[in-house]
């Protein structure tokens, strides 16, 4: 690694500082104790105010006000960037930001050697991505970290990527003769636009952040989600040996995948891209300290991407329980005949399985109500919503108490703040039954604000519908209003039933998704990480000379004692030295082979 | 059921052709009707023959069973795997991975207890099995088409046309009028062409993309432009001066003054723009074309340097012709080789930046700014004592080939040397990809 000082003046895509260059503090060096710095690295996120997940972040930083945070956040448009940012709390020493939604070719031409390295590193890169059979991980580690070396080293890389070089080098790789099958149809349009989207895909390499005062600093990085926040990480553990813990809410390869399966990009484009990324996201997984998923879903992703399971620690997204609190605690005041269903109007909830059970469940129950809560998602949504509504007037008409009286629906569409449901807690209150129909789904909101508030659910057997709901409510298959129907009615023809599985299912839920156990999963978490793998950095004393005997020996101790030690490598020893190491220990060679 | 999955282990078949003929007659056929062909058909050879018939006759599979009410059942499907990849047949022969067929198996809603309907452990097995099971016959898939070549419009086309009749403009101003009113319209045509040219360059073939490295940094080749032209403009008449021991006044807008005016080229070249905008769409629509049909790097190139040089010899007979026209209407000498250079390296060093080259270009033209001068300073310093050596070169090329020597020359070599750098940088491919700016 070359830290000579002449060698950072580059400055590739330039970053922000919230923070004047006088006032930036030094490292806190207390790793291992309670006081750790994190660097959290979003994308597209936090803190700006049109991020994804920025509540979650939010409620994270605020959470864990003893430790201290470092902000490093990649934009996504130039409109995020311009809508500023959330407020912020005090311990988040520093924002850094960087765009990746611009090319910003800083035009530094690289000399004779640096084409080379280039050359070199692409080709392998290249090579590595183009190759059918799936054994390149270390190849395209190599060739990763050699580019992102180069970038350090010489800056240049955005116009490197984009030149005639790259394009030949993925054109030999394309024609050699165990490339991948649809890799060898690529013509020169699809070459070029593999070569422009993987130097979009790389553009985290060219960042100026993985420095002895940027995350190098940091304890631990905390990337927030994959792909470019996960590649900073990754790059950050590379360089400065800062153990990564990589949180994902939704999976970003199968995000890709979706992506790209909406995209009219020729199948060549497609099979290399999606090549580039399962590698990148093997590599974030193998080098990740620690992985959290968010849900038994994202979890199977990454095992089968070759996350090691030992690493993995599950945490469910927390949610804000207080505000169902009073409804959840209180003696159930629901309408015993009044099911009620709570979501974004969208096709994938398939409210018409819903209406159809409704229909089979007033044969059964005459009195029984339905209401539906929730306002329609995008022009999309407001057509199914408009369609729904018809097949409800079709399906059951008005009805009266007697003859004088003015008639009603029975399926009632609402939205959430009219006078009848006038908060989300109240509209979850109203029934005796809150039902789920969805035929896709990733986490269930609705299913886990239902339980906050203590209500028998019914749901089909959706995303992480069974491992949220656990044995504390109904579950039925997806596009059987039969079998929606009769547990609907089973439910609403036993009270005591209902009252048992909605204590269950607030128990559950106040055990498992709250924001306190979001928080404190990520604490101990983070103790754990500093605690297993701390960054090994040179002492200084007051003078900036370096102090002698500073971290106990202790500390240095690569692996367990009793382990096997032989794993432990230095980085840029033998290749098969630090490769797959024997199941248990490789938490600890991991960072041993640092 | 029991011991069924041992019998009839799902794995990825051992030849596709086999399991789809014998699946499409499960298929067609009706239960037990075609049991006869059956037995005859291609079987896969790692599936016995026992486990076959356990497989029809078990209740999951056997389409007699009406009062089942399994959907797998109703309809009659006795390779369930077969009539699911028959519902996402797009999503399996669009996928290049199993993986995405796993992405979109799920965002249709199946699950891990889904794919245990169809035997299967998860849903990424079972994404395995219907990859490799979505028939690869030899037909070629439908070529992406093309994207659009850029189309000619009107509004560039127009525009490429303003800086020449602003500039006529302002000469015939020139012409017509005297003393203080001449300066006034001198002045307001050299601000008008100026601004005339920003527009014309502002869009179509010879605008640079923004967002690149190369928008920044057309400032100084902007400068080094009009340098350029300012000397085709003043410069022959001022080293003539230089030259005669002058300049004794400024210019008068006149060409018989102490300090003549050579007004043709400077029309000519703004007349220009036109022909130069043509070209460079016709190379870039060509260029373009021969993008979405090429193979290969090499087989682009080679096709893209004819198509360079051609467009390029098409520009410079428009613009002789353009030089001959207005040394015409001037009635001033029609100065061909300095026009003739110039407008080969402003057009080449345009080209350069416009396809992310922009460095090259700059350099070129600086390098002939340079030049140019060089050539009234070197005179200048001549003329003091002991320094005259110093002019003996210029004056010597003066005396052969006239004042209009000296930018000829410099232009010439920079043109050419751009010549054969552009041969080679605008033939590769990455010159002509398309910049996917985000905003």
């Amino acid at each position: 690694m070359d830290n000579r000082p002449s060698h950072h003046r580059l400055v590739r895509i330039r970053s922000s500082r919230c923070e004047p260059p006088g006032q930036r503090r030094l490292p806190i060096r207390e790793i291992g104790g309670a006081h750790v710095r994190i660097g959290l690295l979003t994308e597209g996120g936090y803190p700006y105010v049109s991020g994804d997940a920025r509540l979650w972040c939010d409620r994270l930083v605020r959470g864990l006000g003893q430790h201290e945070f470092d902000i490093y956040a990649l934009s996504r448009t130039r409109r995020q960037e311009d809508e500023g940012w959330i407020p912020l709390p005090p311990h988040v020493t520093r924002v850094r930001t960087a765009p990746l939604w611009t090319a910003d070719d800083d035009g530094a031409g690289h000399g004779r050697r640096a084409r080379r390295r280039f050359a070199e590193c692409y080709e392998e890169l290249a090579g590595a991505v183009c190759a059918g059979s799936d054994d390149q991980a270390d190849r395209f580690a190599g060739a990763l970290y050699g580019l992102a070396e180069l970038a350090r080293d010489e800056g240049g890389l955005v116009g490197a990527l984009r030149s005639e070089t790259a394009v030949r080098a993925l054109e030999r790789a394309c024609r050699a003769p165990a490339a991948l099958r649809a890799a060898r149809e690529a013509r020169v349009p699809e070459l070029l636009t593999v070569a422009a989207l993987l130097e979009r895909a790389l553009r985290p390499l060219s960042l100026d952040w993985y420095e002895d005062d940027g995350l190098g600093s940091a304890d631990l990085c905390h990337a927030t989600a994959g792909g470019p926040a996960a590649l900073s990480g990754l790059l950050a553990r590379h360089f400065c040996g800062v153990p990564l813990l990589v949180t994902e809410y939704g999976v970003q390869l199968r995000s890709h995948y979706l992506a790209a399966g909406a995209a009219e990009d020729a199948p060549s484009v497609r099979a290399l891209l999606a090549a580039f990324h399962r590698r990148l996201v093997g590599e974030v997984y193998q080098r990740a300290a620690i992985l959290t998923p968010g849900n038994a879903h994202a979890r199977r992703w990454q095992e089968r991407c070759g996350a090691d399971r030992a690493r993995i620690r599950t945490v469910h997204p927390g949610m804000e329980a207080s505000r169902f609190a009073e409804v959840g605690e209180a003696p159930d005041r629901g309408d015993p005949d009044t099911l009620v269903w709570v979501g974004r109007v969208e096709p994938a909830k398939d409210l018409v399985s819903l209406l159809h059970a409704f229909a089979e469940v007033r044969r059964a129950e005459p009195k029984a109500r339905l209401r539906i809560l929730g306002a329609p998602a995008g022009a999309e949504g407001r057509a199914y919503l408009g369609h729904c509504r018809a097949l409800a007037a079709q399906l059951f008409p008005d009805e009266a108490e007697g003859v004088h009286a003015v008639g009603d629906n029975p399926v009632s569409f609402e939205e959430i703040g009219a006078p009848e449901a006038p908060t989300l807690a109240d509209a979850y209150a109203s029934g005796a039954v809150v039902v789920l129909s969805s035929v896709v789904e990733g986490f269930p909101i609705s299913l886990v604000e239902a339980m906050f508030c203590g209500r028998a659910t019914v749901s089909t057997d959706v995303g992480a519908v069974v491992e949220v709901i656990g044995g504390t409510g109904l579950v039925v298959p997806p596009r059987n209003p039969r079998a929606l129907a009769e547990s609907c009615v089973a439910l609403m023809r036993d009270p005591e039933r209902r009252e048992r599985l909605g204590a269950a299912a607030r128990a559950r839920a106040l055990e498992l998704f709250t924001v306190e156990q979001n928080i404190t999963a990520f604490h101990s978490i983070y103790l754990e990480i500093v605690a297993h793998c701390p960054v090994r950095r040179v002492v200084l004393d007051d003078a900036g000379e370096p102090l002698p005997f500073a971290a106990p020996a202790e500390a240095h101790i690569p692996g367990r004692w009793t382990g096997s030690p032989a794993r432990a490598v230095a980085r840029g020893g033998p290749g098969w030295a630090s490769d797959t190491p024997v199941r248990g220990a490789r938490l600890a060679t991991s960072e041993g082979a640092r | 059921m029991t011991g069924l999955g041992e019998l009839d282990p799902p794995g990825t078949p051992g030849s596709t052709g086999a399991w789809d003929t014998r699946s499409e007659e499960w298929l067609a056929g009706d239960g037990d009707a075609d049991l006869a062909d059956e037995t005859e058909s291609p079987r896969d050879p790692g599936v016995p023959a026992e486990a076959d018939a356990a497989a029809r006759t078990s209740p999951a599979a056997d389409p007699e069973d009406g009062k089942d009410r399994r959907p797998a059942a109703r309809r009659g499907a006795a390779d369930p795997v077969k009539s699911l990849m028959h519902r996402h047949r797009e999503l399996c022969e669009r996928a290049v991975d199993p993986l995405e067929i796993a992405a979109g198996l799920e965002a249709h809603g199946v699950t891990d207890r889904t794919a245990a309907r169809f035997r299967h452990r998860d849903v990424f097995s079972l994404a395995e099995e219907m990859y490799a099971r979505v028939p690869r016959d030899a037909e070629p898939r439908p070529r992406p088409t093309p994207a659009a070549a850029p189309r000619a419009r009107a509004d560039w086309a127009l525009l490429a046309l303003l800086p020449g009749v602003l500039c006529a403009a302002t000469v015939a101003g020139l012409h017509l009028t005297h003393g203080r009113t001449r300066f006034f319209v001198a002045a307001g045509g050299v601000l008008a062409v100026s601004i005339g040219v920003r527009a014309a360059f502002r869009r179509g073939p010879l605008a640079v993309p923004p967002g690149t490295h190369a928008w920044r940094s057309t400032a100084h080749t902007r400068a080094w432009t009009w340098w350029l032209l300012a000397y085709a403009l003043l410069g022959d008449g001022l080293l003539g001066a230089v030259l005669a021991g002058g300049p004794d006044d400024l210019p008068n807008g006149t060409t018989d003054g102490p300090w003549p005016l050579t007004a043709a080229p400077v029309l000519a070249l703004t007349l220009a723009c036109a022909p130069a905008a043509w070209s460079a769409h016709l190379f870039a629509a060509y260029a373009r074309r021969r993008l979405a049909a090429s193979r290969g790097l090499e087989e682009f190139s080679a096709a893209v340097q004819p198509l360079l040089l051609g467009t390029f010899a098409l520009f410079l007979c428009a613009l002789a012709a353009l030089a001959a026209l207005s040394g015409t209407a001037l009635d001033e000498p029609a100065l061909y080789p300095e026009t003739l250079a110039l407008g080969a390296l402003l057009l080449l060093a345009r080209l350069l930046t416009v396809h992310h080259q922009p460095h090259t270009a700059f350099l070129a033209l600086a390098a002939a700014a340079g030049a140019e001068a060089l050539a009234p300073g070197l005179v200048l310093i001549g003329h003091l004592p002991g320094c005259s050596f110093l002019a003996v070169a210029v004056q010597t090329l003066v005396d052969h080939w006239g004042a209009g020597g000296v930018p000829t020359l410099a232009c010439a070599a920079a043109a050419l040397t751009l010549l054969w750098h552009a041969t080679r940088a605008l033939s590769r491919a990455s010159a002509h990809a398309p910049t996917g700016e985000q905003t």
